[in-house]
């Protein structure tokens, strides 16, 4: 057992990073990930325990031009019950509302979700499709530096990423999606509450005349991280969205998908489950747009 | 203030029936309640205990002297320490492993000042395994080449049931249609809120008191004794209130020993309490089995015979579980009139975890076959779905081939009962219609029923319990019984009860039954029998003191002691209602006389059945009771997903006594069958349990269940009290075939195992699908195990 000599709780940004630059600090925030992986001796603690969750200005939902920032620290819950966030991203709500059980939103925090850089995330999946980006803070030269990395590029392996360890997750920001567009979100599981996804799949872009175009689509739990489903988009761009093209998609969403087998199903499963749900996710978008 | 007034004349009303708030809620609902789990003795230590983490395997070496010392280490046990000191059903277990059978086996344990010390201990425990080729299967098990699990059972062959009821051979030729099929049912656990727990401790005088949460706290003793090497007589059982139990409290498991024999070694109380992954692993399953059932008929309806061949999965060592074709038997030859019977059932042992109880007890199991078995008969006969099973519906009087005498029957109106509820016909007729459409969502409504003991089951030679009732000087009451209160509401029952004879409030009654010392015998709360067995007595007993009570009061008052009754904490007149004396007032004047008399009564109830024999030819239970479940469901075509939308319960009850507790056990009931129909499922690789957690083993939850509707049938029983009978098992029994029914009804697709979940709901449609099934009528039997 890794032993904790060290307890901070920083109330500034400031703060945490010179925290993180002096090392060996395991961050927590809602711990609902972090818990149980200790607890089943998946990870060991570093020397220095460090909650983040009362460190100001981190928890703020703001739109500055067409740039909506969330911080690190909001919850999912407060993420489901954001009147801005319902108006600039319907997606990344609806996906909040998939998410665990009430309990778990209260605690579960968007930075914990996408550095625990789960393949499954819920919170990922809309972010890709809003084409995010990650702002990462640390101490350097006496002040606080910030990079901005696209999310797409955050992930590295099944809970890796670019992340420094010297770096906090200070927000994901992305800009106002164009008018006009639309985005789903799907996750099937015979639980409607607490159901780790066995794959996640969103579709989103700008339906004009029946022509389908800027088209992002992403997916969840078919690889070892979140992915852009590229050829889902290719197959679709610029083109009318229609019965032979939405079939044509769900053969492209297979492709993208590089499932595995585990407890939660098999890969077989997971293929067909991409394929039958990039139907279902752009017959909703068609639907929603008429 | 006024002066409150008193009526002076209370009218005769009636408990049995009512809503009764359970006594332990608000404490429950409170978070006051202390369970076993939270419970510290003065000076306590904690166990821990090492488990070995693969299947099979010969302990080569065990090295324990690094957790000896081990500051705030008291004491470290291993197999040696507990040599011969066999227990089990068959005697195959013992606390202690030398030779590891299973993931769980238990290979040494540590007792230490904190849980953490304990764990830290057995981290420094070094031990070297010689890995052993393993069983997994009953199917591999019983091949010739298969590795032998133990010496002294060759084949792996554990315990073996058969009944044999008329000439089958001539029943199969008169059967115009026989259905074959092989049905698999799948592992799953309880799952219990509170983890197994227990806490030992001993006396210097050498006796054990053990805090458990068992269900059976009597013949517990006897099972833990020779564990110990001790007499059942030194042994006092301490049952805290526990975080459920379902079956999985009816035996003892090697943890319990562990917490004891740790407790003798270093002096002082010890505590093992399992995390929530040890209780994934460690705890009993419901067993799979292998069956393959056939059931005959002629062209008019008439059934013609049953067979069924069990093969079961008994895991590692021989708990209760591998009892369960005794139920199983009992299934298989009295749901609907089945004139002739060939059963045979065979445990082989493997390496996978061990079954036990679990409510249902086999039940479960079959139903799931011969419910199945009888939808597809009534389709192929192209009858009226619930004229076929009217028709074949045992009636009041008749006696099955085993001789359970089903003296109140009312399966014809469980099954009218549901069918009227949910306009069945009909429904079934529309939606077969509507299979081939190419809809995504589909939907089906699915009928299933079964037969359940409902009066106790006398597997042992006594099925009874004991009851001790006194009422104090303040008209309160006091009864203490042998049953257990597991969470199932023994505790409502009984104060409802004793509250309707003495004509006191329920709140002042008081329930004593969780100190083996104290209360009198019970065989446990299992098979049903509780509410029909221990409440049974309490009422006699009830009835007792009742009488001792009017006696006196006849005496006081010189009236007729038939001609008084007891109300609302008054001794009345019976006609009138008219106030003759207050009952606390009377209590005392009885003990404060010159021939002072307090009132204390016992009883033992034995009810009236016969022992299960060798031959399986008896009246095993008191009273029998059907149910009848009708699912309604929608397929998501694309997903495999089944959505419950609805479930319709008809069952027999023989007469509501606790209705909220009554609803209460039906719905959980439900809940459980529904998880084992759609979500649970101890995913074993090699015997290794793959989801030891609760996000991956999927219970059902709030916002899965169901609308239900339920309907109880009160056509009252000669025995048992005001005519109740046993209820708890069948809503677990009988869900599994109703939804696997309705999945027929709605895809033209059978599936023969459990759990349709989606995977496996949308490979067999795929399946089906090539196989190109175009008619409605014809059947895809696409067996996807
Ligand atoms: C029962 C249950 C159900 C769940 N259901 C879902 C579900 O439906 N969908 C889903 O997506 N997830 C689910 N999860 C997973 C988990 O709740 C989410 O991933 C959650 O968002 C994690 O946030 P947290 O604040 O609890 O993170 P923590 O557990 O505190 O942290 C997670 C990881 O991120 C690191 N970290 C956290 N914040 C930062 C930061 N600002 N900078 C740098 N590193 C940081 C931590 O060090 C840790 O490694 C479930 C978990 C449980 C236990």
């Amino acid at each position: 057992m890794s032993e904790i000599t060290n307890y901070l709780s920083p109330c500034s940004l400031d703060d945490a990073v010179r925290a993180l630059a002096d090392g060996d600090v395991t961050v927590l925030c809602g711990g609902t990930d972090l818990m149980p992986q200790m607890e089943a001796g998946q990870r060991e603690y570093a020397s220095t325990l460090m909650n983040i969750r009362r460190i100001e200005g981190l928890a703020e939902i703001t739109l500055t031009g067409d740039t909506c920032r969330i911080g690190a620290l909001t919850t999912v819950s407060e993420i489901l019950t954001s009147q801005l966030l319902d108006e600039v991203a319907p997606v990344l709500v609806a996906a909040a509302d998939q998410f665990a059980s009430d309990q778990l939103r209260n605690a579960a925090s968007i930075g914990g979700n996408i550095c625990n850089a789960s393949p499954a995330g819920d919170m990922i999946i809309p972010l890709l499709l809003l084409n995010a980006v990650v702002e990462l803070a640390s101490w350097q030269d006496g002040a606080i530096q910030t990079r901005l990395i696209s999310l797409h590029e955050f992930f590295k392996a099944p809970g890796k990423t670019v992340r420094q360890n010297n770096e906090l997750f200070a927000a994901v920001l992305f800009d106002k999606p164009p008018p006009g567009f639309v985005a789903h979100f799907c996750k099937p599981g015979p639980r409607p509450a607490l159901e780790i996804a066995t794959v996640s799949i969103g579709i989103g872009g700008v339906l004009e005349d029946g022509v389908f175009s800027d088209v992002r689509a992403a997916m969840g739990a078919v690889a070892p991280t979140p992915i852009r489903a590229r050829r889902v988009e290719t197959t679709l761009e610029g083109l009318p969205l229609n019965a032979d093209n939405i079939r044509a998609a769900s053969v492209s969403a297979g492709e993208d998908a590089t499932p595995i087998d585990d407890v939660r199903a098999s890969s077989w499963y997971r293929d067909h489950l991409v394929r039958v749900l990039t139907k279902e996710v752009l017959n909703d978008v068609l639907e929603n747009t008429n | 203030m006024n002066k409150k007034t008193i009526a002076t004349h209370i009218e005769k009303t009636t408990l049995i029936g009512q809503r009764v708030r359970k006594p332990d809620a608000a404490d429950k609902s409170t978070g006051k309640t202390r369970y076993i789990n939270d419970l510290v003795l003065p000076q306590m230590l904690y166990g821990k205990i090492l488990h070995a983490g693969r299947p099979h395997a010969q302990i080569v070496s065990i090295d324990t002297t690094a957790a000896e010392q081990l500051p705030g280490v008291h004491g470290v046990l291993t197999g040696k320490d507990v040599a011969g000191l066999k227990f089990g059903f068959v005697r195959d277990n013992v606390a202690l492993k030398e030779t590891v059978r299973c993931e769980h086996d238990e290979v040494a344990a540590v007792a230490a000042e904190t849980e953490e010390i304990a764990s830290q201990a057995l981290g420094l425990i070094k031990v070297e395994y010689k890995d052993l080729p393993g069983v997994f299967s009953p199917e591999d098990g019983r091949r010739e080449d298969a590795p032998l699990i133990r010496g002294d059972f060759p084949g792996n062959k554990s315990l073996h049931f058969a009944f044999e009821h008329g000439d089958l051979t001539a029943a199969e030729a008169e059967s115009d249609i026989i259905v074959d099929n092989v049905f698999k049912v799948h592992h799953v656990t309880h799952c219990c809120m509170g983890t197994s727990c227990a806490i030992a401790d001993f006396d210097n005088n050498g006796k054990l008191t053990i805090y458990s949460q068992t269900q059976y706290p009597y013949n517990y003793k006897m099972d833990l004794a020779p564990a110990l090497g001790m007499h059942p007589g030194d042994i006092r059982v301490i049952q805290p209130p526990v975080g459920g139990a379902f079956g999985s409290k009816l035996d003892v498991y090697p943890y319990e020993p562990i917490a004891a024999l740790l407790a003798k070694k270093t002096g002082r109380p010890v505590k093992v309490l399992y995390t929530r992954e040890e209780e994934f692993k460690s705890a009993p399953t419901r067993q799979p089995a292998v069956i393959h059932m056939r059931t005959g008929c002629k062209k008019d309806g008439t059934l013609t015979f049953r067979s069924a061949d069990v093969l079961l999965d008994n895991g590692a060592y021989t708990s209760w579980g591998p009892t369960i074709p005794v139920v199983m038997m009992r299934t298989v030859s009295g749901h609907y009139r089945v004139p002739v019977i060939a059963y045979n059932a065979q445990a082989i042992y493997t390496n996978n975890p061990y079954a036990g109880s679990f409510r249902g007890y086999g039940n479960v199991q079959t139903t799931f076959a011969t419910a199945q078995q009888i939808d597809m008969l009534a389709e192929q006969l192209d009858m009226d779905p619930i004229e076929f099973r009217l028709m074949n519906a045992q009636k009041p009087g008749e006696r099955t081939p085993q001789q359970a005498f089903l003296r109140e029957c009312a399966l014809d109106k469980c099954l009218t009962t549901a069918a009227d509820a949910t306009d069945f016909v009909t429904r079934q007729k529309e939606y077969g219609l509507l299979r081939n459409s190419d809809s995504r969502y589909k939907k089906g409504i699915g009928i299933a029923s079964s037969i359940h003991n409902a009066g106790g089951a006398k597997i042992h030679k006594s099925d009874g319990c004991g009851t001790m009732l006194k009422v104090d000087d303040y008209a309160r009451a006091t009864l203490i019984t042998g049953a257990s209160e597991i969470g199932q509401g023994i505790d409502t029952v009984i104060s409802l009860i004793v509250a309707e004879e003495l004509g006191i409030p329920v709140e002042h009654v008081t329930l004593m039954n969780n100190d083996s010392d104290l209360a009198p015998w019970d065989v446990g709360v299992h098979a049903s029998r509780t509410t029909f067995i221990a409440g049974e007595g309490a009422r006699r007993a009830a009835v007792k003191a009742r009488q001792q009570i009017l006696n006196a009061a006849s005496t006081f008052a010189e009236i007729s002691a038939d001609e008084l009754d007891l109300r609302d904490g008054f001794v009345v007149r019976d006609k009138e209602g008219s106030i003759v004396i207050k009952l606390e007032k009377l209590l005392r004047q009885m003990h404060f006389q010159p021939e002072p008399e307090l009132v204390m009564v016992t009883d033992y109830y034995e009810p009236n059945s016969e022992p299960e024999g060798a031959d399986h030819i008896s009246n095993m239970s008191a009273a029998y009771s059907h149910a009848v479940h009708i699912a309604e469901i929608t397929v998501d075509t694309w997903t495999g997903e089944i959505k419950v939308d609805k479930i319709t319960s008809a069952q027999d009850v023989g007469r509501v006594i606790s209705r909220a507790g009554l609803e209460g056990q039906t719905e959980g009931g439900i809940a459980i069958g529904l998880g084992y129909a759609l979500t649970e499922d101890m995913q074993l690789e090699d015997g290794m349990l793959k989801n030891p957690c609760f996000r991956d083993y999927k219970v059902i939850t709030a916002p899965e269940m169901p609308e239900l509707d339920l309907h109880f049938i009160e056509d009252g029983c000669a025995e048992g009290p005001y005519g109740a009978k046993g209820a708890a098992e069948l809503p677990t029994i009988v869900i599994a075939p109703a939804i696997a029914n309705a999945f027929y009804n709605a895809t033209g697709v059978r599936i023969l195992s459990t759990p349709l979940s989606p995977e496996k709901v949308v490979r067999a449609l795929i399946l089906a699908q090539q196989a190109d099934v175009s008619s409605s009528d014809s059947m895809a039997t696409a067996a996807v195990s």
